[in-house]
């Protein structure tokens, strides 16, 4: 689990920042919390929320601790609603991770305004939420398979 | 009952995580600069930065290739512009070098700084922000050349933005355009001052506080005030004036000025050895 984290911090800050669509680009991070819910439920959604945020507030100039709070909420209520649907369907986890993500991206800059970050309730809010959803519904099918493979064994309790 | 044991269990586990976060968040917002925070933070990005290169290395020749491949008209035309701009750049050279001594006295004679009487240290741009929210780049120079937060970062063109964070092995720099960024600047014709700032990824930066009276024209160089206190040492060209009108009934004139600065292709930086001075006569 760990070493998925660092993958995906590594793809983050390596790969990730020259891909900007609109000046906006994807945020793994967030969807490493929202997946995290998907396949362990809130518990892990929580853990690994918590930990995906603090790991990328290590290198962001917002406060402290600020993506940690709203990646762990966020994988916690994910985790919580997908524990009543079916997973039969294929293109649920990719719609979940969609309004996840733009949610997420929302309640972010809700929680910065709050802590004293201005600025960012802007109308290119809305295209940075967007951008982050589409882009991590799209590549929520292969973050779903490297992370269910990552923590089958230890959690296969909770599945 | 053991479903509602399982879920208080889990409401406790995200209790505490988001206690622990505001705990985090309020520490380091109320520790300012020179908190524990921030060693963590240093050391982190420290220890990222080889793994960073290393990435960087291998990435970088498959985005170039990529990049060519799309853009390989674009790139030809651009060739040949720039041969056409190189070949009438050299006759201005050649033509300007009587200027340029004469702006030097003039210069000497009016003992205008700008950067050339400050020391600088050059840094290559290693990465962008991994945020939405913040417009920064960061640099592979830090403590050991002297760098230090809060310093003007240039390119040749002009201001790029200041230093926000810095490491051993690394610098943050915040762009200009980021919209908490904020700078006194002055009208290079009519010597009027305001405040511009930024307004987002390539937005037009407005100007705040410039005067109904003042005869704003369009292009016009605009550079920093420099005026007591300010953050940056006068005379660093900013921008050139996009648009300047005066609304009915207002008490400042809406000026926004275009950056000359290229920000979304930075290869090279100076930061500028600078820190406001405390003393003030």
């Amino acid at each position: 689990m760990p070493l998925v984290l660092l993958l995906f911090l590594i793809v983050e800050l390596t790969v990730l920042d020259r891909l900007r669509v609109f000046g906006a680009g994807p945020d793994i991070m967030l969807l490493l919390a929202v997946v995290a819910g998907i396949v362990g439920g809130p518990r892990v959604g929580a853990l690994l929320g918590f930990a995906a945020g603090i790991v990328l507030d290590l290198f962001l100039e917002t406060p402290m601790g600020l993506s940690a709070l709203v990646f762990c909420l966020v994988g916690y209520a994910v985790g919580s609603i997908q524990g009543g649907v079916l997973r039969a369907a294929w293109w649920i986890p990719i719609v979940t991770t969609f309004v996840a993500s733009v949610a997420g991206v929302l309640f972010y800059a809700m929680v910065a305004t709050v802590v004293g970050q201005p600025h960012l309730v802007t109308t290119h809010l809305f295209v940075v939420a967007t951008v982050v959803g589409i882009f991590n519904a799209l590549v929520a099918p292969f973050a779903l398979r490297l992370v269910r493979w990552s923590i089958a064994g230890p959690e296969r309790a909770y599945v | 009952m053991a479903v509602y044991r399982r879920s208080t269990r889990h409401r406790f586990l995200l209790i505490l995580l988001v206690l622990t976060s505001i705990t985090v968040i309020t520490v380091d917002v109320r520790g300012g600069g020179g908190g524990a925070m921030e060693s963590i933070r240093r050391g982190a990005r420290d220890a990222f930065a080889p793994v960073q290169s290393t990435a960087d290395d291998v990435i970088n020749p498959v985005s170039d290739f990529f990049g060519g491949l799309f853009r390989y008209g674009h790139l030809k035309s651009e060739n040949a512009r720039l041969r056409r701009q190189l070949a009438d750049a050299r006759g201005t050279v050649n033509a300007s070098t009587n200027a340029e001594r004469e702006r030097q006295e003039l210069l000497a004679l009016q003992k205008l700084s700008f950067a050339g009487d400050i020391p600088a240290v050059a840094a290559r741009v290693v990465a962008t922000s991994p945020s939405n929210f913040q417009l920064t780049v960061e640099i592979d120079r830090g403590l050991p050349a002297g760098i230090q937060k809060g310093m003007p970062v240039v390119t040749g063109a002009g201001l790029v933005g200041k230093v926000v964070a810095v490491s051993q092995e690394r610098a943050t720099i915040l762009l200009l355009t980021d919209p908490s960024f904020n700078v006194g600047i002055r009208l290079s014709a009519s010597g009027d001052v305001g405040v511009a700032r930024g307004n987002g990824t390539r937005e037009p930066l407005p100007v705040d506080l410039v005067d109904v009276g003042t005869k704003v024209t369009g292009g016009e160089v605009v550079v920093s005030s420099g005026l007591q206190g300010s953050a940056f040492p006068p005379g660093i060209p900013i921008g050139k004036v996009r648009s300047a009108k005066v609304p009915p009934a207002s008490l400042q004139q809406e000026v926004t000025i275009d950056p000359l600065v290229d920000l979304s292709r930075l290869d090279f930086v100076k930061v500028l050895i600078w820190t406001p001075k405390e003393t003030t006569p």
